[in-house]
């Protein structure tokens, strides 16, 4: 990792970026999210299969132009993410140094070794190994056996249920919701300045968390996510009680797709899809 | 304290028969995240060498969402209503020493200025049985907040691993009246007595008193700008934590013309916890709430109540999103406590 720390410190020390938002390593061996604000702290960067964590959504607390341009380590899945926010006006390509680093895959329990099985959801649906653009890029990517995509799987058993079971489906699976929001907090797309959970006047969004006001909230979310969730898995990695809430959010941009041609984060420059309208567009499916 | 034996397929019958008996009998899910109702009936949990659960058993007893009461307007009056709770007898069953003794720490708080009837009508409501733990990783630290793998606090009986079997030790008077009412399921213990109960390690990965002195001098101080840097402001720690309490109360609709009054969980990392009425927020920052959470743990609560608002069981490090690790956090206050004192 001596070419990441390399770029980084030369990177602060040349002005090219105020601060690194990148990865270190803990007692544990595992990767964690970390600011390197000085040279120094650079030493402490570093990129591996454990590298689990989408660093774009710490563009949302730092982001501050006067400062200098952000420096960010990114993969190039998370890297959609970038462009999501930049179509979305939430920052400027310029504002951003980024850092981008060929990827061979992430762990889904950094306690084991990378391997087939051991692969984050993500990765099982991944085309790019190396990020479609960056500012300086680090690594190399090696080719690694995909596993089964459980999610599509999973995706296909509830598309070929009933209304009801797929109901019954969802209510057992928000049952176990415990509220914590990490779903939220986690999320490079989730940025609203004050979340509509959190409103209370008028509160759009029972605070309790019944199965009733459970499927409130997880709904909403999704519908807030339709065609924009770039399908970094954040949400399913963090969630406590285990709720496969990509699903909603992969299933909403497979519905942008085939009825608009549309996914979110493949082209920074492109117009968003909720943010356009074109006379051609269809309607048959809105009921 | 009586020593009896039961062995594995008893402990099962046994679970089985409360059931019918209508207990509520609460265990581990066969994925091994939560404690619940559908737990796994093989007892396949019953190994005392496999992580905690993710989730704490807390929400069998401090209700994620608990209705106060319910309203409703009746032509201009207002008719109220309790809430129906469930009254079943309870066992838990598989808790470690770091669930167990979350409940004694809780009830301090549930029973300060005010004795809340909810908390503690479950708790007398329950037959905890515990279970001596034999898993340790970085992430555990029950000696280090007076606890240990042997530790008895809050299990009415205590069950200790021997072969197929567990000693089964009462801890209660509640503990002793359970097992001699199901008596046909226990056996007598002729063997010898277990190892003492030896609390603690040798060597602490902390010093607690130290962590402590720490945090009643150092409110201000660069570390908390660190520690919260990355943190989200998710609830995910305090929403996994067994000893985790803070609530907040709400009015909300339930039906027409009705409402109901709530007391639902809350977390101190969340940014709308501390905001005021008026639009001050005193803890407007990740690294002030970070200092909160940790200061209400091994400070605060110690001074109020004297008790250690941890059981070590290192569920919120396992879980936090962005992999903070409150151990690792204590060991840092632990070694800034001791160059600043050298």
């Amino acid at each position: 990792m001596d070419q990441l720390r390399s770029v980084c410190r030369q990177a602060i020390s040349e002005n090219k970026a105020a601060f690194i938002i990148g990865y270190t390593e803990d007692k544990h061996h595992h990767l964690k999210p970390f600011i390197a604000h000085n040279v120094e702290e650079t030493e402490k960067l570093t990129f591996n299969c454990n590298a689990v964590n989408n660093l774009a959504v710490f563009i949302h607390r730092f982001h501050n132009p006067s400062q200098g341009k952000i420096g960010i380590v990114l993969k190039p899945c998370d890297l959609k993410a970038i462009n999501a926010l930049v179509q979305e006006n939430r920052v400027k390509r310029e504002d951003l140094y980024v850092i981008g680093v060929n990827c061979s895959g992430v762990v889904k329990d950094q306690n084991k070794e990378f391997s087939k099985e051991n692969t984050q959801i993500k990765c099982r649906s991944c085309a790019s190994k190396t990020p479609a653009w960056f500012d300086v890029v680090v690594g190399e990517s090696a080719e690694f056996e995909l596993p089964e995509d459980d999610m599509a799987i999973l995706m296909k058993q509830i598309d070929e249920m009933t209304p009801e079971q797929r109901l019954e489906f969802w209510n057992a699976e928000f049952e176990k919701c415990l509220k914590c929001y990490a779903c939220r907090e986690v999320c490079p797309m989730c940025y609203c300045e004050q979340c509509i959970a959190d409103k209370t006047e008028p509160r759009w969004i029972e605070s309790s968390s019944t199965t009733r006001a459970n499927f409130t909230w997880n709904m909403i979310r999704a519908f807030h996510q339709a065609g924009r969730c770039i399908g970094c898995g954040e949400c399913d990695r963090v969630c406590p009680a285990d709720i496969p809430l990509s699903l909603l959010n992969r299933k909403m941009g497979m519905v942008a797709f085939k009825e608009f041609g549309y996914r979110h984060g493949t082209d920074m420059n492109a117009p968003t899809l909720i943010g356009t309208f074109s006379t051609s567009d269809h309607e048959e499916f809105i009921r | 304290m009586k020593l009896m034996k039961i062995e594995k397929g008893n402990l099962s019958k046994l679970m089985e028969h409360l059931k019918k008996d209508n207990f509520r009998v609460i265990g581990v899910t066969p994925d091994g995240k939560r404690f619940s109702e559908k737990f796994d009936e093989t007892l396949n949990f019953m190994q005392s060498d496999t992580p905690p659960t993710s989730i704490s058993f807390k929400e069998h007893f401090f209700l994620k969402t608990e209705a106060l009461f319910y309203y409703k307007n009746n032509n201009g009056a207002i008719d109220l209503k309790e809430p129906v709770i469930d009254e079943r007898k309870t066992v838990v069953i598989g808790a470690r020493p770091c669930d167990t003794a979350s409940l004694p720490i809780l009830s301090k708080v549930f029973n300060w200025d005010y004795a809340d009837d909810f908390f503690n009508r479950r708790v007398e409501n329950s037959i905890i049985i515990g279970m001596k733990c034999n898993y340790q990783d970085d992430y555990c630290f029950c000696n280090e907040v007076g606890l240990s793998q042997n530790s008895e606090k809050g299990s009415d009986i205590f069950l200790i691993p021997d072969g197929d079997a567990f000693i089964a030790k009462t801890i209660t008077d509640k503990g002793n009246k359970f097992i001699e009412e199901f008596a046909i399921f226990f056996e007598e213990y002729t063997g010898n007595p277990p190892a003492e109960n030896k609390n603690g390690h040798d060597e602490k990965k902390f010093d607690y008193e130290s962590v402590k002195k720490w945090l009643d001098n150092n409110f201000e101080h660069k570390f908390w700008d660190e520690a919260g840097e990355t943190c989200l402001s998710c609830g995910q720690c305090a929403f996994v934590c067994p000893t985790c309490h803070c609530f907040d109360i709400v009015d909300e609709q339930c039906g027409t013309c009705a409402g109901v009054r709530a007391k639902n969980w809350d977390a101190c990392q969340f940014s709308l916890f501390t905001k005021h009425a008026s639009g001050h927020n005193p803890r407007d920052s990740r690294e002030k709430r970070y200092r909160q959470r940790i200061s209400h743990k091994f400070k605060y609560y110690n001074d109020k109540f004297s008790e250690i608002l941890c059981t070590g069981c290192g569920r919120c490090s396992r879980g936090c999103p962005v992999s903070t690790d409150i151990l690792e956090l204590l060991e840092e206050i632990d070694q800034i406590a001791h160059s600043t004192t050298n």
